[in-house]
């Protein structure tokens, strides 16, 4: 009998409005324990609000999250750090003004956290020597696959065990997509459980092992990832092959 | 204008500067973190002149140690402003009318209390201290050199913090990057409520310092906030280093300005400084220097 997959994040019915306008209307779907997942979709779709609002940082208008099977849709977001989510934002979102090394301990910033910082700082240098020979210079000054990885070293820095990326090769030239989604699958290798947001549809399919299809505020498809790259739909919506 | 002239009227300036600084650092950071224009800053300053006056008056207590003794006393205050009424203040990125009526009328009520109780004569702290240094023909003045130096040891301490403490770098990434502060656990509340503390501890220090330079009365502190909006301005929210070197411009320009303008115009030159930086640098001079390593 083969093994069910056990799953670290439940969302259903999961709906989120700004202001008025409803983003999420009910979607539902889970993320399973160390393997990577992924969401793709088109521009506008709801991609990044899904991980804002499982990060926290978005109010939820209705439905559920679940961590290991226990309710985080009231808590703040620091409560959510703690619990291990760790959220490498559209856009790396750094402290353009502050160190490498100061960003990357800022990803240790809780308390909890706080008296592994050097050892955690230490493993991201082991994965990323080239944040290491750049951590005195400013954020703001690296170069954008630099940048990238400085955003996912400080997701690392708060020892998630599940680590969510939105879109970590937009903007980077072929060479360095290649480069970033090597590293997501050396990190995936090594037991994380990953929720991927990918704008590069090909490589995202091949790095993860389930997908959903999201489509304005809805998920439309969802299952192996290898079962999504054969599919009439989205081989002909989002790959443009017939 | 003589060599010697100049000398002194660089050294007066540079006095002059580190005191803005001071006044100048509490409104900053305050700004940064919490997007308040705290107009109160007026009132805490003036309460710190006069928190320093009665320890003096009472207690014959050296004037100095009644300003370091200020930095405490007013960190719990501001913490207590900020958890009886700042906090209640809707969040946002930008400022709000509602927190600059909030500051505003606060100030107005720190004034009127100021009045009912110390009246609306000038005061001074009248110590031995109103000697120069000699050395030859170049003055310094003592009160005013040791001012100085407490008010840069301060905003070097205050500098250390923000760059070495986990306090200080929340701070510094509430300023620059609020939503990744919120992602990595940064509690906006607390750190806020400590930055309003800090700030407020700066305000009451900085006028207790004044106090050992200036006459005072419940009014003291309006002139200093248009000067440290022109440091803010000039200097840019993202260190304490950019405070100093906009209260390093704006005193230069006043003391050198009175070569120029009488003296009596003196206080125009801030106003003025300020319309013309809004004007021409819309983001500040360190707007400017910042646009090199803007993140995409
Ligand atoms: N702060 C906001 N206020 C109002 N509407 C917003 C806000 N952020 C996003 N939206 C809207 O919500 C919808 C979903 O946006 P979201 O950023 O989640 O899409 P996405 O799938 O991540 O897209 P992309 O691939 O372009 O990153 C869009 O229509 C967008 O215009
Ligand atoms: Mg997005």
């Amino acid at each position: 009998m083969p093994e069910v997959p056990e799953k670290l994040l439940l969302v259903e019915n999961l709906e989120v409005r700004y202001g008025a306008t409803q983003v999420l209307w009910g979607i539902s779907f889970s993320v399973v324990k160390h393997a990577v997942t992924c969401i793709i979709g088109s521009n506008g779709a709801g991609k990044t609000t899904t991980l804002n609002a499982i990060a926290g940082v978005l109010p939820v208008k209705g439905g559920s999250i679940r961590l290991d099977g226990k309710p985080i849709t009231a808590l703040p977001s620091r409560e959510r750090v703690k619990r291990h989510i760790a959220l490498v934002p559209e856009g790396r979102q750094l402290w353009a003004g502050m160190s490498v090394e100061d960003n990357l301990l800022m990803g240790c910033y809780l308390p909890a956290l706080r008296s592994r910082a050097h050892l955690n700082l230490s493993r991201v240098y082991d994965l990323f020597p080239r944040l290491k020979e750049r951590r005195r210079q400013l954020a703001g000054t690296l170069s954008g696959g630099e940048q990238q990885m400085c955003a996912i070293g400080r997701g690392l820095m708060s020892e998630p065990q599940l680590l969510m990326l939105d879109e970590p090769s937009l903007g980077l030239a072929p060479i360095l997509v290649e480069e970033i989604f090597g590293l997501i699958r050396d990190i995936a290798r090594q037991g994380m459980t990953i929720l991927l947001v990918g704008q590069n549809i090909h490589y995202t399919l091949q790095v993860s092992t389930y997908g959903y299809v999201m489509e304005v505020g809805k998920i439309a498809l969802g299952g192996p990832s290898e079962m999504l790259l054969n599919h009439e739909h989205v081989r002909r919506a989002y790959l443009g092959i017939a | 204008m003589t060599a010697v002239e100049f000398i002194n009227l660089l050294i007066s300036a540079l006095l002059l500067a580190g005191l803005y600084a001071a006044v100048a650092v509490g409104m900053t950071i305050i700004y940064g973190v919490m997007k308040i224009v705290n107009l109160a800053h007026a009132g805490f300053m003036m309460l710190g002149a006069y928190f320093n006056y009665e320890l003096f008056e009472w207690l014959h207590l050296d004037p100095m140690a009644g300003a370091l003794l200020s930095l405490p006393v007013f960190f719990v205050f501001g913490m207590g402003v900020h958890w009886l009424l700042v906090r209640w203040l809707p969040k946002s990125d930008q400022p709000t009318l509602s927190s600059l009526l909030l500051m505003f009328g606060f100030w107005l009520v720190l004034q009127n209390v100021g009045y009912l109780i110390w009246g609306n004569s000038d005061r001074a702290i009248l110590t031995a201290h109103r000697r120069t240094l000699p050395l030859g023909p170049i003055t310094i003045p003592t009160a005013g050199l040791v001012v100085f130096i407490a008010a840069v040891t301060c905003l070097a301490v205050l500098q250390f913090i923000l760059h070495k403490s986990w306090f200080g770098r929340s701070v510094t990434a509430l300023i620059q990057n609020p939503y990744a502060a919120q992602i990595v656990g940064v509690d906006h509340q607390k750190t806020s409520q400590l930055t309003f503390g800090l700030g407020t501890a700066f305000a009451g220090f900085a006028g207790a310092l004044m106090a050992m330079l200036f006459s005072f009365n419940p009014d003291f502190g309006r002139p200093f906030l248009v000067r440290a909006f022109v440091i803010i301005v000039l200097g840019g929210l993202e260190s304490v280093t950019g405070v100093a070197f906009g209260a390093l411009i704006l005193a230069l320009i006043e003391t050198f300005g009175i070569l120029f303008i009488p003296a009596g115009y003196q206080p125009a030159i801030s106003f003025g400084l300020l319309v013309v930086v809004l004007l021409v640098f819309p983001t500040g001079i360190a707007g400017l220097l910042k646009r090199k390593w803007r993140l995409a």
